[in-house]
């Protein structure tokens, strides 16, 4: 099983449609998806119309005699299953820190269930904490959207900032999210940041109405509206991430 | 698991009302065929997976686990996919390749039904129990009668209260409760097995048993492997059909040439040389299979700058191979082969045949056993640096002998002793075939090289190249010849020596 998180410091720049459009993209190409809502706000939870309830709350779920598996539910799409999120979370820090080895733990709670899926997305909340560094602890790649914005840019650099101390340290690979290809800044800026980032990956994803609307369709792109361009685009975006992650 | 039901005499229609005054929604009918695939050898089945192309209003290839553990989907248009090669590169096509290597995916039973899909959701909207009603099964070529319909629960993880109280209900109803999915019952109605075929020579002896019912009980053993796999190597299925074949006639021939003073001599020696002929005949298509497989693996060392150089090359191998199992198969096909094997099967199951002698297989076998180990380190300790190629491969076909033996009759050794003796004689055949291998594709090489040249089919860049490819072959047999010392060391040990003998001792007391 291979184990991804999308991830970024900064909030609302797409890290739950990322991890929601690319679970159904795994999905349709023939893998076993495992999608772990770390958010507290529980947003791939409520778009996979999966109940926001971790059983014991999220003490007892990284606790030392904690487990995933009783918390796995499948969604609304067979092929992919829930760790759903609920406010319990937001003492996820707390929690990790009574444990013996935190930024393990959760790479810890996954080894159970490594054979039953073939990649594991985390979906993330944003912030820099422990619960961070756990996820860093698990994941072989991050996912890092990045929206046409001078701050942004900034928030991907203190991330790889902070990875350069860590040993074992995840891939970054950032992700052009939000684009709107008729304004000139975003051109431009996402210009600049392909010419200051070579890991950025090729696919950029658009600015989109129906990405917006996955809240009301409760559904990925791929199944709302399977013909739009943000469908096409998360679709090469798995390519090139499913590519990077089994090269 | 029950997780079906069928009904003689109930409607499917009077079943679906019933779940939709419950809170069901019920789809529309669709004609759906679902074929289940495997390999010869049910290595999927084997592995707890179950391969289905489902074709109706979408075509898709299904990859399910055991209950509880997510199915892999995969839209599939195209025809059933037969080898891994069909599958696109993706975590699916891995799953399915790790497991059938080189076999070809067979159709194990294929049925259409008319499907209609019920689901109760959850108050988000989120099914939390399916039942698939499966009407009107057809299957191809079936005589067996079907039931009329079977609905199958399909649970959702996490939703264990939904799929009991969902089968509770479907139970109340008065149905009959079935064993395993609709593929199941549809496929036992059959009389059709997922289990697959074995080809394991293994089978149960008693030491106090007769020793001509024994080698009789082994020989059929043998006898329905090759059978099995005679369609499958005729139709050149895939390579493993021709490969098991031939284990199965190199074990009969080896369990004859053991025979001796068992079996009637005119019926030993006569079906030695009927069976000695099928083997050669099998040869050259499975040295050019073996061929072909290894091309890949064998050529990447070169790091040719251009690979088509070798196109031609392969091409002809590919060519030659082709015509090999051409006339392989219309051998095999023929008469004479079938009134061999028929033959065979006539003495082999005639309940007038009397024992030339009389006496108890377990004492006798661990003699031969016995035997063929002083055989196998008498030859392999005059085995120098200078012996010629021919002296491993005499070594080789004694260990073979000796590794018939211990499978075919290891029904009366001790299981863990036998398992552990074979690995380590394993080891040592590894180092035999692989310098064998190189050896037949050396020579098969040089020959081609100079067929091709002859006929001008070649231009001088393949031609470098084959010589690139012959050295390369000659380092690997050298290689392999001088692992040949250590290999026989680890295998001509004391405490090996100690195993075997405790096991012939289990047999043979005293």
């Amino acid at each position: 099983m291979k184990i991804a998180a999308t991830y970024s410091i900064k909030g609302g720049v797409g890290k739950t449609s990322t991890a929601v459009n690319l679970a159904f993209e795994a999905a349709r190409e023939g893998a076993r998806v495992l999608v772990w809502d770390l958010d507290p706000q529980g947003a791939a939870t409520f778009l996979f119309r999966v109940r926001p309830k971790v059983r014991g709350g999220s003490r007892r779920m990284v606790g030392a005699r904690g487990e995933l598996a009783p918390n796995i539910r499948g969604s609304n799409l067979s092929p992919v299953h829930v760790v759903p999120a609920d406010f319990s979370l937001r003492h996820l820090d707390l929690h990790l820190k009574k444990s013996a080895r935190p930024s393990q733990r959760l790479a810890d709670l996954l080894a159970p269930v490594q054979d039953l899926y073939d990649i594991a997305l985390l979906d993330c909340p944003p912030s820099i904490s422990l619960a961070s560094e756990s996820v860093f602890g698990a994941a072989e790649a991050l996912l890092v959207p990045v929206v046409p914005a001078t701050l942004a840019a900034r928030t991907l650099t203190q991330l790889v900032d902070f990875l350069d101390d860590q040993e074992d340290a995840p891939l970054v690979l950032p992700i052009l999210s939000m684009v709107d290809r008729r304004r000139r800044l975003h051109k431009e800026l996402a210009e600049s940041l392909a010419a200051d980032w070579p890991e950025l990956l090729a696919t950029s994803i658009p600015a989109a109405a129906v990405i917006e609307r996955m809240g009301i369709e409760r559904a990925p792109v791929g199944v709302s509206a399977p013909s739009s361009p943000a469908t096409r685009a998360y679709r090469s975006l798995w390519a090139e991430v499913s590519a990077r992650l089994w090269a | 698991m029950q997780s079906s039901f069928t009904h003689p005499d109930r409607a499917a229609s009077s079943v679906l009302r019933s779940l939709a005054a419950i809170g069901f929604e019920v789809g529309l009918p669709v004609a759906t065929t679902c074929v289940v695939l495997d390999t010869f050898d049910a290595r999927l089945h084997r592995a707890g997976l179950r391969l289905e192309h489902r074709i109706g209003e979408v075509g898709e290839l299904v990859l399910a686990g055991p209950a509880g553990t997510p199915p892999a989907y995969l839209a599939w248009l195209k025809a059933t996919p037969r080898f891994g090669g069909d599958f696109p590169s993706g975590p699916f096509g891995r799953r399915v390749v790790s497991l059938s290597q080189e076999r070809a995916l067979i159709p194990v039973v294929s049925f259409t039904t008319h499907t209609r899909v019920a689901c109760r959701r959850d108050r988000r909207g989120k099914a939390v129990v399916w039942v698939l009603m499966h009407e009107r099964p057809l299957a191809d070529g079936a005589g067996a009668e079907l039931p009329a319909w079977v609905a199958e629960v399909v649970g959702v993880v996490g939703h264990d209260d939904e799929r009991a109280d969902a089968f509770d209900r479907l139970a109340r109803l008065g149905l009959v409760p079935a064993h395993g999915r609709a593929a199941d019952v549809i496929a036992r109605a059959l009389g059709v097995s997922f289990e697959g075929h074995t080809s394991v020579p293994t089978i149960a002896l008693d030491a106090e048993q007769d020793a001509l019912s024994a080698y009789r009980a082994v020989l059929i053993n043998l006898l329905s492997t090759i059978r099995d796999n005679l369609p499958g190597t005729l139709a050149n299925t895939d390579p493993e059909f021709l490969h098991e074949l031939r284990v199965a006639v190199r074990r009969t021939r080896s369990v004859l040439s053991q025979g001796r003073r068992v079996l009637p001599e005119d019926v030993r020696t006569r079906f030695a040389t009927a069976f000695g002929q099928l083997g050669t005949l099998t040869s050259p298509a499975r040295d050019l299979d073996v061929y072909v497989m290894g091309w890949d693996l064998m050529v990447a060392p070169l790091r040719l700058p251009d690979p088509q150089v070798l196109v031609r090359v392969r091409s002809e191998i590919e060519r030659r191979r082709t015509a090999a199992h051409a006339a392989l198969s219309a051998e095999l096909g023929g008469e004479a082969c079938r009134q061999t094997l028929e033959d065979w099967h006539g003495w082999l199951t005639d309940t007038q045949v009397v024992p030339p002698r009389p006496m108890p297989i377990g004492p006798w076998m661990a003699r031969r056993i016995a035997k063929a180990q002083a055989t196998v380190l008498v030859r392999g300790r005059a085995i120098t640096p200078e012996s010629p190629p021919e002296a491993l491969h005499d070594l080789r076909k004694d260990a073979k002998k000796l590794r018939y033996l211990m499978e075919c009759f290891g029904g009366l050794l001790p299981r863990k002793g036998r398992k552990a003796f074979v690995g380590q004689l394993k080891v040592l055949q590894d180092n035999l075939g692989d310098h064998q291998d190189a050896e037949v594709q050396l020579a098969e090489l040089r020959l081609l090289a100079h067929d091709l040249h002859a006929r001008a089919r070649v231009d001088t860049d393949a031609l470098l190249a084959m010589g690139r490819l012959s050295d390369l072959l000659d380092r690997r047999r050298r290689q392999q010849r001088e692992l040949f010392v250590e290999r026989f060391a680890g295998y001509d040990t004391k405490a090996n020596g100690l195993v075997l003998a405790a096991m012939l001792n289990a047999v043979e007391p005293g």
